[in-house]
């Protein structure tokens, strides 16, 4: 068990002292973030009131301003969850290709533990800075207006990140295990970092594309974990707005505002609820925690 | 003695290139066992293999009377690993590489600390503990490299060519240290190099060409067995001095600037007396291990 801490404990010491490495990692956050203040809000901003149709008196300017700040928020948090998890276990690369796992592999530790260090200090990695990005942009929203949070929410909204950072941790596990020289995987992060974002709809609400398109993205439980931040953080606030039309929409406005920020995912066409979406996610982690100890096993062999 | 390496008949092949062939050796307790050859002879492999780290093709192999490949856990606990290259963590601190390595072996932070303190002794920690490990010099990282090999109290360390790529100094203090753990530890090492020089202290050398075993003994035999002495008299260049020099029979004779070398076998105390009156201004160099691996290959060590 010494061994299993003591190799986790030097994972997150190596990705904490790097600066350089956390900065990268949260680079997609921190372009999302960019383009929000840029032209994202006000784009948004727009599309959101000119869909009020009347209802101006009911909703305030300040209220589509939070949403759209929240909306901001669940990019930043659903691309973070994609590539710190992955920045950190890019280390089991760096290991591989300067020979330190010969290092590791020459002592008394379990292969198992080995394995499971990489995978906890990478998930620990993630939720910490997740975390600390959604405290931080839940207080700042807060001084800017009420988001109708409620605690139940607020708690789930950490277990999404919990949640997230375990399902991605694995995802890439196994990704990671089949790189062997670190330019590949920069290489690879590279993409991931400019794809993430488009995968998630951090920067284009995923309902725009097309039922394919749609699909493709909502293979990726990345995506499911996005939406459910959308869900936990921004419910309260369209219900709220909802409550504020006292039903004379119908409660279509809301419903509009659901569909064209999904938060649903759709797969061929099916839409899925936050439990389905929970299971898939679930699902899709559990076997890429089977794949990943088939492929460690394999690629761990020194033959 | 107690035998601590036994390696029998051991193979290792990658796809169709044989990088060990079918080599035999064992290694006594405190001994310091030299591996001595060129780049590419088989050496980091066998070190590999003998670390639980390569798995081996053909072959036995036990290592403090445990079974290689059916005791693995109990061999890595004995055994201590000096790499090629350094396997420490250039942002960490040397405290926090050293830390983290212990609790490789289980080691409790107090067990690490008590470490710790030995080194200090001997090793001049408390300099460097501090400093991050890519701070530090060639010869400091070595150190803290021997350190982390010794962290956990190995019965045998393994050095995989330590001083390549040191300046003289740091390779000096290396190998204060390896004195000093035979010394003062009893320690088996078991080193592998490509420098000559560094075997001519070890109890057993074992030289490798191109996967296979071409001779093993002590220094001193292999250099008996392998090697000639020479005969270095600064003289003009005359008929005179070629045929005394003749007398001793070897044939290998040449002049360069102003002197005759010659290789002689046999003792030249005798030859030596006789032309007392002519051979005035000479020197007699022994063989080195240079000319026993020379001799055996007909290839240099770089």
């Amino acid at each position: 068990m010494r061994g299993f801490i003591g190799l986790s404990k030097r994972n997150i010491l190596l990705y904490a002292k790097d600066v350089q490495a956390i900065f990268f990692s949260l680079l997609t956050s921190i372009i999302i973030f960019g383009l929000y203040l840029l032209f994202l809000k006000g784009n948004l901003l727009n599309s959101i009131e000119s869909a009020l149709g009347g209802l101006e008196s009911l909703i305030t300017h300040e209220e589509c301003e939070m949403l759209v700040s929240g909306l901001m928020l669940t990019g930043v948090l659903g691309s973070a969850l994609i590539t710190v998890p992955f920045s950190c276990l890019s280390t089991i690369v760096r290991d591989r290709e300067n020979r330190i796992d010969y290092d590791i592999s020459a002592t008394p530790m379990r292969r198992w533990q080995i394995i499971l260090s990489y995978f906890v200090s990478a998930a620990i990695c993630a939720v910490v800075v997740t975390s600390l990005l959604l405290t931080v942009g839940l207080f700042i929203l807060s001084g800017s207006g009420e988001l109708y949070l409620s605690t139940g929410m607020l708690l789930a909204s950490y277990g999404v990140v919990l949640f997230g950072a375990l399902s991605a941790t694995a995802v890439f596990m196994v990704i990671v295990l089949f790189f062997r020289t670190q330019s590949a995987c920069g290489a690879f992060s590279g993409i991931l970092s400019a794809v993430g974002g488009f995968v998630i709809g951090a920067y284009l609400p995923i309902s725009e594309f097309s039922e394919g398109i749609q699909t493709l993205c909502c293979l990726f439980p990345a995506s499911h974990v996005t939406i459910l931040l959308r869900n936990t953080l921004l419910n309260g606030m369209l219900d709220h707005m909802n409550e504020a039309v006292k039903g004379l929409d119908n409660g279509m406005f809301v419903t509009a505002i659901r569909d064209a920020f999904t938060f649903k995912a759709k797969l061929f066409g099916e839409s899925f609820s936050c439990e389905q979406m929970v299971t898939y996610i679930g699902v899709v982690t559990i076997v890429a925690v089977a794949a990943m100890t088939q492929v460690y096993r394999k690629s761990y062999k020194r033959k | 003695m107690k035998e601590v390496i036994r390696v029998e008949r051991l193979k290792k092949k990658y796809k169709e290139h044989l990088a060990v062939d079918t080599i035999s050796f064992s290694v006594e307790e405190g001994e310091l066992f030299a591996f001595l050859g060129e780049n590419g002879a088989g050496k980091s492999t066998t070190i590999n293999i003998l670390c639980t780290i390569l798995e081996r093709t053909e072959g036995k192999v036990s290592i403090c009377g445990y079974q290689l490949g059916k005791e693995d856990d109990a061999i890595r606990s004995q055994i201590g690993i000096v790499f090629q290259n350094s396997v420490l963590d250039n942002k960490l601190t040397v405290k926090q590489n050293l830390y983290t390595r212990g609790a490789y072996y289980g080691l409790s932070k107090k067990e690490i600390a008590a470490r710790l303190e030995e080194f200090e002794e001997h090793f001049e920690l408390n300099e460097i503990v501090n400093r991050k490990y890519e701070k530090l010099s060639g010869g400091q990282r070595r150190r803290v490299d021997i350190m982390r090999a010794l962290i956990h109290n190995p019965r045998i360390l393994f050095l995989d060519e330590p001083t390549t790529g040191l300046d003289p100094k740091s390779r000096k203090l290396v190998w204060d240290y390896i004195h000093y753990l035979r010394r003062e530890k009893q320690m088996t090492i078991f080193l592998t190099t490509h420098y000559m020089e560094e075997t001519k202290d070890a109890d057993h050398v074992v030289i490798l060409d191109k996967g296979r075993i071409i001779c093993q003994d002590t220094p001193a035999k292999l250099k008996s067995q392998y090697t000639s002495n020479r005969l270095v008299w600064y003289t003009e260049q005359s008929e005179e001095a070629e045929n005394i020099l003749a007398e001793l029979g070897d044939g290998k004779l040449t002049y360069e600037a102003d002197h005759y070398r010659v290789h002689v076998k046999s003792s030249v105390t005798e030859f030596l007396y006789k032309h007392r009156d002519k051979i005035v201004d000479y020197e007699v160099i022994k063989g080195t291990m240079d000319d026993v691996f020379l001799n055996l290959t007909g290839k240099e060590l770089v």
